[in-house]
């Protein structure tokens, strides 16, 4: 195609002559109005197709060709082929149009994918910390656990170190019913030794009165046979 | 300070202010160094912020013991106490609110105070020295009210046992005092070397460090560090760590001592022995764990250095601040 040998031969220079070129005349067209939306503009259109080679050129020489066909005197089959050759320029356009439409929708839907996967990420770091927290928390527990469980051992071995309460209170019980056995003996031992003092006693006062009695006897004998003895002397 | 001076420095006592940004420290030489938690734990600090931010001499003699109240610096060197404000401190100025001194019997030597302890009950200042007696005294007034007399030979440490509002204290005399705050009478006498488990005559039955955790007590000195019950007064645990510890402390399930020996004992309730973390000094004073502070809560240990080691987590060394 014309189009393609024509951009093939231009070289870069002749390409940017051409789109100064062409933005000047646009801006006559569009702009009359002041200094800044120039500058505006220029930046804007290098920012979108700075080299030229792009679809800003096809649409230029799409208008180019477009006047030229309208003014050219030339042959119908010539002004046929011309009118195929804009309609494919055309057809170009629009299919550059539309990839660049499915690349912006793209565009838009890789945002939101990205914008969920950010979303999901936030909530994730959310609810790890909320766990580390909660863990945090199960740590100090468990550290008093430990703690606790640690002084009921020590205080443990400690008394696992003194007898044992059952055999201590049974020693208590068998020292208790020996004291009362013995109390026991003791009384009865001191009961009989009253009654044989008391035996013993009424023994020896009975004696000792006996005693008595015989010593009268003896005495009142005597007596007796000293008043009889001058009584039989005087008849 | 020159370099003879800072390889004979000795830091004896550590306090972290009551917003736990800041660690203030006292050494052998009657100086206070007021360090910033802040500057060095930051993640941009350099060497710079590791040396103190202010430092000043406050007492003649080494200070042997820094407490800290609400708003107060108590520093206590040779006899006497000395109070600071800390948001003066912070702002550079180095004069004291008040410095008193406790009636002494004999007005020829002045003995050292070697600890102090804050009683929350009656907000009274308990401090324990070299005249083998305890004071007591009232923060809001500045008077002595009690003198808490039983020791034979100079007091080592002393602590408060909240919950029955009980004193204790360890002396050379090897016997563990406990008192009653309200009538200052001793309730018991724990003679810690009589008991064979602990006893290590060849270190003799001094006891330097007394720590309480309302149940339980941990004493050591010359004899070995022990767990005491203190309902039945009974010792329930012994720790085999070979030198003489000279401050420990209670952490959750864990009892972190310092002592001889340039490390950080971790010991378990039970008597094993979990971990001995090194540190810079040979040999360590002091240890303080900072709990005023969410965002600093880290432990640190001085000794015969001018080096005090700083732990943010409680299994190894992060850095040292300086002199």
């Amino acid at each position: 195609m014309t189009s393609a040998s024509e951009e093939a031969d231009s070289s870069l220079t002749a390409q940017q002559k051409s789109l100064a070129a062409v933005t000047y005349r646009q801006q006559l067209h569009s702009y009359q109005g002041s200094g800044s939306c120039r500058h505006e503009v220029i930046r804007k259109r290098l920012l979108i197709d700075g080299d030229g080679a792009g679809d800003d050129r096809r649409i230029n020489l799409l208008l180019k060709s477009f006047t030229k066909w309208c003014n050219s005197p030339g042959t119908p089959e010539e002004g046929f082929t011309q009118y195929q050759r804009m309609l494919g320029i055309l057809a170009q356009c629009e299919f550059s149009m539309g990839k660049t439409l499915m690349v912006y929708d793209m565009n838009l839907r890789e945002m939101e994918n990205y914008e969920k996967i950010y979303s999901n990420i936030e909530q994730n770091i959310a609810s790890a910390h909320e766990k580390i927290a909660e863990c945090k928390k199960e740590i100090q527990r468990a550290k008093r656990i430990r703690k606790n469980r640690q002084e009921y051992d020590a205080l443990a071995k400690v008394i696992q170190q003194h007898p044992d309460r059952h055999e201590t209170l049974k020693q208590l019980e068998a020292l208790d019913k020996e004291l009362q056995q013995l109390s026991h003996i003791k009384e009865n031992v001191d009961a009989k030794l009253e009654l044989r003092k008391k035996q013993f006693h009424v023994l020896l006062s009975t004696i000792q009165e006996l005693q008595q009695t015989l010593e009268n006897d003896e005495k009142s004998d005597n007596d007796d046979n000293s008043q009889e003895s001058p009584a039989e002397n005087g008849e | 300070m020159g370099p003879v001076e800072l390889l004979h420095m000795s830091v004896f006592s550590q306090s972290f202010s009551p917003c736990g940004r800041f660690l203030a420290a006292g050494n052998n030489y009657g100086e206070i160094a007021v360090f910033s938690l802040s500057a060095a734990l930051s993640p941009d600090s350099t060497a710079l912020n590791q040396k103190p931010v202010l430092t000043f001499t406050a007492h003649e003699g080494p200070v042997f013991s820094l407490l800290s109240t609400d708003c107060h610096l108590l520093s206590a060197g040779n006899g006497e106490i000395s109070a600071w404000s800390w948001s003066e401190l912070t702002k550079k100025n180095v004069k004291p609110l008040w410095t008193r001194r406790p009636n002494y019997k004999s007005s020829l030597e002045i003995p050292e105070i070697n600890s102090m302890t804050i009683n929350p009950r009656d907000n009274s200042l308990v401090a324990g020295g070299g005249d083998n007696n305890i004071h007591v005294m009232d923060l809001e007034n500045g008077v002595f009210k009690t003198v808490l007399q039983g020791h034979s030979d100079y007091v080592h440490c002393v602590t408060v046992r909240e919950r029955e509002a009980e004193i204790l204290s360890g002396g050379e005399d090897g016997a563990v005092r406990v008192w009653d705050s309200r009538t200052g009478q001793c309730v018991h006498c724990i003679e810690v070397y009589k008991y064979e488990v602990c006893a290590r005559p060849q270190y003799g039955k001094w006891i330097s460090c007394v720590t309480t955790d309302s149940d339980w007590m941990l004493c050591g000195g010359g004899p070995s560090l022990s767990l005491w019950h203190l309902r039945s007064l009974s010792p329930t645990s012994i720790f085999n760590l070979s030198g003489c510890q000279r401050q420990a402390a209670f952490q959750q399930d864990l009892i972190l001592t310092v002592g001889e020996g340039a490390f950080v004992s971790h010991c378990l309730l039970g008597g094993e022995v979990k971990a001995q973390i090194p540190c810079t000094p040979q040999s360590l004073n002091t240890l303080q764990l900072n709990n005023n502070s969410t965002e600093h809560r880290v432990l640190t240990v001085g000794g015969s250095s001018d080096h005090i080691d700083v732990f943010t987590n409680l299994s190894y060394r992060a850095f040292s601040l300086r002199f």
